[in-house]
């Protein structure tokens, strides 16, 4: 297994520097390439300002030189062993650095700092959403196996497919209008993770001078409500029509049958023998529905205005800024290829026959 | 007092298209610790009527509109109970603990995220309320019984560790846990090889002895029910048309298609032609250190490491107008033989002789001419023809690449010709292989090979997916056209009872290599290698 | 032991892929379907003869003209003119083979599109308010109106009219510009389609030939061709989308491209797994002892035995692509100046918090039917390709 592990993570690399090659290449080929927006960019600052970062970008970067020069500085900068680089440009000696993942040149911020901060807004609902879709689609699928062959059946695949089938934007867009909004229901806010001053309460629920406070926890969980939901219910709905085809095709084997030869109660058999079998095929497409999350957090975070890596990569394609997409695209390629290998991982233990020799 | 008193049972499927009886109005007795045998074809409703009795039917679409089943058992406190009357929670207890039920397919039979252990000890511990230590020692003891080559490290292990006739061990083992009254085994041995079946035939009458257990064994093979059976039913369409003591059925037959099913038995055929002196004649292929080696890769890099030998340095001549059996169990080699020689199968050393060229050495395009001239019928009448394409389409399009017939209406009038001799209509020619029958697919199937005209046939398997009276047919017809066509035959199987009606000669093969080869007739009565010796002897007699 | 009961002689004989429409069709899912794609595709045709500022015909000083039909552009006429040659062909499909039928429709779209192309020019100055003050003020003494009589484009100049509700005159509202949403909704279908199908069309194509080769060779090949695979397939799909779109403009031709060349990986990997089985299959061993060239083994007999998974999933795609488009054009990143259900639903709420009910309604709707739509089919398609068998056993 650890053979296996290891030819595994050194095969992400070359996938890794793939991806990042082609996101490098669209940027470097687009008409005007990198170094005209940054003219256009930083409108706030005097000219001699201007000229002296363009002068420093240019020397810190390389921006003046050929594409694939350009491309390896860049790698050379974000792999933990390298050549220095001096704040004047020049190469420095070869040895174990901390990874320099460049300056955004719009925010005129460590791109490292900018994504520490978007992070873990984006994994804290992935944390939420992962689970809820898993445990509630396993739930509701073992829960309408037993309907089989009735009318009701048709009626509730049909509704799975249904709301599979409604797009996160209409979902966002129709949540906030008639949910959030001041024109109807004014349930769950709008905007954000926390209310205003939202920071100076105390975590929990407590009693003030004026009166009940909710506390942070809460409020946060307020907030998150409306689109953590929009990042479900689609996974939801796959997965429950998923589990539950496995249910009633287990139901039918061979070995359920040897099981209720052997007098072992229905009951039982769905639970102990059928639910384990049935998981499977739900761990091998768990890998598929992880980029339908990322397409969502970004369509989420867009209209819930959160301030996550997805509103991250979507401001800094919109604005050319280099530097935070190559890093959003290398952030996000190593946890997708990460959490593949997790599943993978996951599904050699779950099922004895597999095993990676 | 019979244990198991069957009445007039019926069972009906109804599916949307309409019911359908599968079992019609069926009785009979079985005494405590007797073996009864429930014969038929399949269709004939045998192992229906075994998971009724059983109860594992679907609710929705089976029912039972007649009929009772009383079962005697002594160890049951209500005396008398019709199993086809109890409520889910009453045949629950029934099941697995009074009668039990082991099924065909060992493969797939156990549930294989659970060990072996866990599901021997389920039984165990739901019908006879043992604790989880007692279980577990009750478990190795069960294997022991079942002779389990070390039985101790087999209960930690998941299913897919063992191989399918340990796995059968293991289904034995479960439904004997609970030592019950009756075991029901439905067609137990049709998937193992001849040698394993011949074990555990034999452990289940060991079983059986111990606690004088009875038996209803279902299958279709007449050898094995004249070697274990004491009393006989004959299914037929869902009705029993003969039951008896075993030599009653077996020997003074009352009904015509009980009758019929002994006629068709391979070892009551008999020969058409005597079998040729193995010495004379020309050699049409003649095979020479053929080898097959498939590599095995390990490691991080994938290198090669071993091999899998399906063929291992064979050496054989085929003579003209011969037929020359194969046989062999699974994984001895024998259908990557026959694939080989026809290039399907890429070899990787050795020498095919044909008029005196080397096919394994010649290119593709100059192997093409060679083509015509060797041929191969497969196994499995479902995957052996493109369900895409009308059988004319199939019968005439290698006809069209190797320029047989002048034009299409030509090769059409050949094909129907074609279809005629193999015993079907011309007018089949538009249909599309799934509106035929497994029979007249493989009888499409020798017409297909006989479309270019072929001097040789490799026949891989070609009756064993049929039922025994369709298989004499087929065997009659292949033995025909050699005669007519002067073909020569290299016959794979693993019924030897086919090898003594059908083949001059036999090569038997063990793990890759030929480990035996002579006329038919001296191989089979006076076998010299071990091997065929214990294959031999595992063959089920019918006398 | 396998007898399989053969079908009574007198049964009219089916190919599979008769029996795979049949079934498909008989379900009332695929049927909805069907109906609903079939009145997005008919919006998309006709799209400038049922919404459209300029008056089909008009009268200036005695004289009639048809402004409508002078400014239509190639992409019109080239839509219409495919439109009734797919009619005509469906009309004698008892003469043409489908493989035929398709070839033909091809070509004869071509032509008509490079006729078109060469041909028409509409001219490039347009003032679609002029009609409405020339009526009003009497230089066109009449006019005659498609039933929504606003183009696309049609924004009007004075502001109290943008984001209006429905009311008589614009029967879904308008939207920021003032532009009739109605209108936008119809002229959408073309972009949603569109997209819908090139994007499918490309990646099955290149998703077609891939696996069919990959299934086909082993060795060093097979392992580069598959790590080749695998890369493309951890591509991002949206995030590239925005990437390119972001440097390169908004251009359809582009987002088609694109959103083609990030699906494919799929469409490989199913028609791989397809060709690994059929290999092993006998009929295809049966054709290779029968010395058939490569050409019938690969496109005679696996191919159309292996499609059928493809044809499920490209289904599947189409909706997916078409949800890509929509979430692009969402984003502020589609297509410029042509109307899209995406970009109509990014207006529904303001940057104060308001709400226009019916520009969030109407083009969600639009953009959930037309997915559940092909999410409909595609699941009709693989109940009849692969019918799980009614075993008789519990």
């Amino acid at each position: 297994m650890t053979q296996y592990i290891v030819r595994r993570l050194l095969l992400m690399l070359p996938t890794l520097a793939g991806i990042t090659v082609l996101v490098f290449a669209v940027m470097a080929m687009a008409p005007g390439g990198i170094g005209a927006n940054l003219m256009t960019r930083g409108g706030d600052m005097r000219p001699e300002e201007r000229a002296a970062m363009v002068a420093y970008l240019n020397k810190r970067y390389g921006l003046d030189q050929p594409m694939a020069t350009q491309y390896l500085r860049w790698l050379n900068n974000v792999l933990p062993i390298g050549y220095e680089t001096g704040p004047d440009g020049s190469r420095g000696k070869f040895g174990f650095k901390p990874p320099d993942l460049g300056m955004s040149f719009v925010k005129n911020r460590p791109v490292l700092d900018l994504i520490a901060e978007a992070l873990p807004i984006t994994l804290l609902l992935n944390a939420l959403t992962i689970p809820l879709i898993f445990a509630g689609s396993i739930l509701m699928g073992v829960y309408t196996a037993r309907f089989r062959g009735q009318a009701l059946d048709i009626g509730i695949g049909t509704a799975n497919l249904a709301l599979w089938s409604i797009p996160t934007i209409w979902m966002g867009v129709m949540l906030i209008g008639f949910l959030a909004s001041e024109q109807y229901l004014k349930w769950f806010p709008t905007t954000g993770l926390e209310s205003l001053r939202a920071d100076s309460w105390t975590f929990l629920p407590s009693r003030t001078e004026t009166g009940w406070q909710i506390g942070y926890l809460l409020d946060l969980l307020w907030h998150l409500v409306l689109p953590v939901f929009c990042l479900t219910y689609s996974g939801f709905a796959f997965l429950t029509k998923l589990t539950r085809s496995a249910v009633l095709e287990n139901l039918l084997s061979d070995y359920a049958r040897t099981a209720r030869a052997k007098g072992v109660s229905e009951q039982v058999v769905l639970w102990r023998h059928v639910f384990r079998n049935s998981l499977l095929p739900l761990i091998t497409v768990a890998a598929s529905i992880l980029p339908g999350l990322l397409v969502g957090s970004v369509i989420v975070e867009t209209i819930f205005s959160i301030d996550g890596m997805g509103r991250l990569a979507v401001e800094a394609v919109q604005m050319r800024d280099r530097e935070v997409v190559l890093s959003i695209t290398l952030v996000t390629g190593i946890l997708t290829l990460v959490s593949y290998l997790l599943v993978d991982i996951c599904y050699a233990l779950a099922d004895p026959r597999v095993s990676y020799e | 007092m019979s244990l198991l008193s069957v009445k007039n049972l019926s069972t009906r499927f109804t599916t949307e298209h309409g019911a359908v009886d599968a079992v019609r109005d069926v009785s009979f007795e079985i005494q405590p610790g007797e073996t009864f045998c429930l014969v038929g074809e399949s269709g004939s409703g045998k192992s229906v009527t075994g998971l009724s009795l059983m109860r594992l039917l679907s609710q929705s679409t089976a029912s039972h509109p007649a009929g009772q089943a009383l079962l005697n058992s002594p160890r049951l406190q209500s005396g008398a109970v019709d199993l086809l009357r109890q409520d889910e929670t009453a045949i629950a207890r029934i099941r697995g603990a009074r009668i039990s039920m082991i099924f065909q397919e060992p493969m797939t039979a156990l549930n294989p995220v659970m060990t072996i252990a866990e599901q021997i000890m389920e039984p165990l511990m739901m019908h006879l309320s043992m604790d989880e230590t007692a279980a577990r020692a009750r478990a190795l003891e069960l294997l022991e019984q079942v002779h389990m080559p070390d039985p101790a490290t087999r209960l930690k292990e998941y299913p897919h560790r063992l191989s399918g006739g340990q796995r059968q061990r293991v289904m034995i083992a479960i439904a004997m846990a609970c030592e019950p009254d009756l075991m029901i085994a439905d067609e137990p041995t049709t998937a193992l090889d001849v040698t394993i079946q011949a074990q555990i035939l034999e452990l289940m009458a060991e079983l059986q002895a111990r606690r004088n257990t009875a038996m209803l064994f279902i299958t279709h093979d007449l050898s094995v029910v004249a070697q274990i059976a004491d009393h006989i039913a004959v299914m037929q369409q869902g009705r029993i048309v003969e039951s008896g003591s075993r030599d009653q059925v077996l020997y003074r037959p009352q009904h015509a298609y009980t009758r019929q099913l002994l006629a068709a038995l391979p070892s009551r055929l008999k020969r058409r032609t005597a079998a040729h002196h193995v010495d004379s004649g020309d050699t049409v292929v003649n095979i020479e250190n053929l080898k097959v080696y498939f590599p095995v890769r390990r490691g991080v890099l994938q290198r090669h490491v071993d091999d899998v030998k399906a063929v291992d340095d064979v050496s054989l001549a085929i003579r003209r107008g011969r037929v020359l059996a194969l046989v062999g169990e699974s994984g001895s080699g024998k259908t990557t033989l026959g694939r080989a020689l026809l290039r399907l199968v890429p070899s990787t050393a050795g020498r095919v002789s044909f008029r005196d060229q080397n096919l394994l050495s010649l290119s593709a395009r100059a192997m093409q001419p060679f083509r015509s001239a060797l041929q191969i019928i497969f196994q499995d009448p479902q995957s052996s023809l493109n369900p895409r394409l009308s059988i004319a389409t199939t019968l005439t399009e290698p006809m069209a690449v190797h320029g047989i017939g002048a034009n299409q209406s030509e090769r059409l009038q050949k094909a129907g010709d074609l279809l005629l001799r193999v015993g079907l209509e011309p007018e089949m020619l538009r249909r599309f292989p799934h509106e035929f029958s497994g029979g007249q697919r493989q009888r499409i199937g020798i017409a297909r090979a006989l479309a270019l005209g072929p001097e040789f046939i490799v026949c891989d398997e070609v009756t064993s997916a049929l039922d025994v009276s369709v298989q004499a047919r087929i065997l009659a017809l292949l033995d025909e056209l050699r005669s007519e066509m002067n073909l020569t035959y290299l016959f794979i199987t693993h019924n030897i009872d086919v090898v003594r009606y059908f083949a001059d000669e036999v090569a038997v093969m063990y793990q890759g290599r030929i480990v035996e080869h002579g006329p038919v007739v001296q191989v089979c009565d006076h076998p010299n290698h071990p091997y065929t010796r214990k294959l031999l002897a595992a063959v089920p007699r019918f006398d | 032991m396998s007898e399989v009961a053969a079908t009574p002689s007198n049964h009219q004989s089916e190919t599979f892929s008769a029996r795979v429409l049949r079934q498909t069709i008989a379900s009332n899912g695929a049927r909805f379907g069907l109906a609903w794609i079939g009145l997005v595709t008919l919006c998309a045709v006709f799209a400038p003869l049922l919404a459209n500022s300029h008056p089909l015909l008009m009268r200036v000083g005695g004289n009639w003209s048809s402004p409508l039909l002078e400014h239509l552009t190639w992409i019109d006429t080239t839509l219409l003119a495919a439109f009734f040659v797919g009619l005509g062909l469906w009309m004698q499909r008892r003469r043409l083979s489908g493989s035929r039928a398709l070839l033909l429709m091809m070509v004869l779209v071509t032509i008509a599109g490079s006729i078109s192309y060469a041909t028409v020019s509409p001219p490039v100055a347009v003032v679609l308010d002029q009609y409405r003050t020339g009526l009003a003020d009497g230089s066109i003494e009449e006019a005659i109106f498609v039933p929504i009589a606003y183009s696309p484009t049609d924004r009007s100049r004075d502001n109290p009219l943008s984001l209006t509700a429905p009311d008589r005159l614009h029967l879904m509202g308008t939207d920021e510009d003032g532009a009739d949403v109605f209108s936008r909704m119809i002229h959408a279908c073309r972009i949603a389609l569109g997209i819908g199908l090139v994007a499918t069309g490309i990646a099955l194509a290149i998703g077609i030939l891939y696996g069919g080769i990959m299934g086909f060779f082993t060795g060093w090949i097979e392992i580069l061709m598959m790590r080749f695979l695998e890369i493309f397939e951890s591509i991002p799909q949206l995030f590239l989308l925005l990437t390119v779109v972001a440097f390169f403009g908004r251009n359809i031709y582009l987002i088609m491209a694109v959103i083609g060349l990030t699906s494919w990986p799929g469409y490989a990997r199913y028609l791989r797994a397809e060709f690994l089985k059929l290999r092993r299959q006998d009929f295809v061993q049966a054709a290779q002892a029968s010395g058939l060239p490569i050409f019938s083994i690969l496109f005679r007999h696996m191919l159309p035995n292996g499609v059928a998974p493809l044809l499920v999933a490209a289904s599947f795609g189409i909706a997916s692509a078409i949800l890509a488009e929509a979430v692009l054009s969402f984003l502020g990143l589609g297509v410029v100046d042509e109307p899209s259900w995406g970009g109509m639903l990014n207006q529904a709420v303001g940057p104060g918090g308001t709400f226009a009910v019916w520009l969030a309604t109407y083009p969600g709707l639009a953009i959930f039917l037309t997915v559940f739509a092909y999410n409909l089919i595609g699941e009709a398609l693989r109940d009849a390709i692969d019918p799980h068998l009614q075993r008789p056993v519990s």
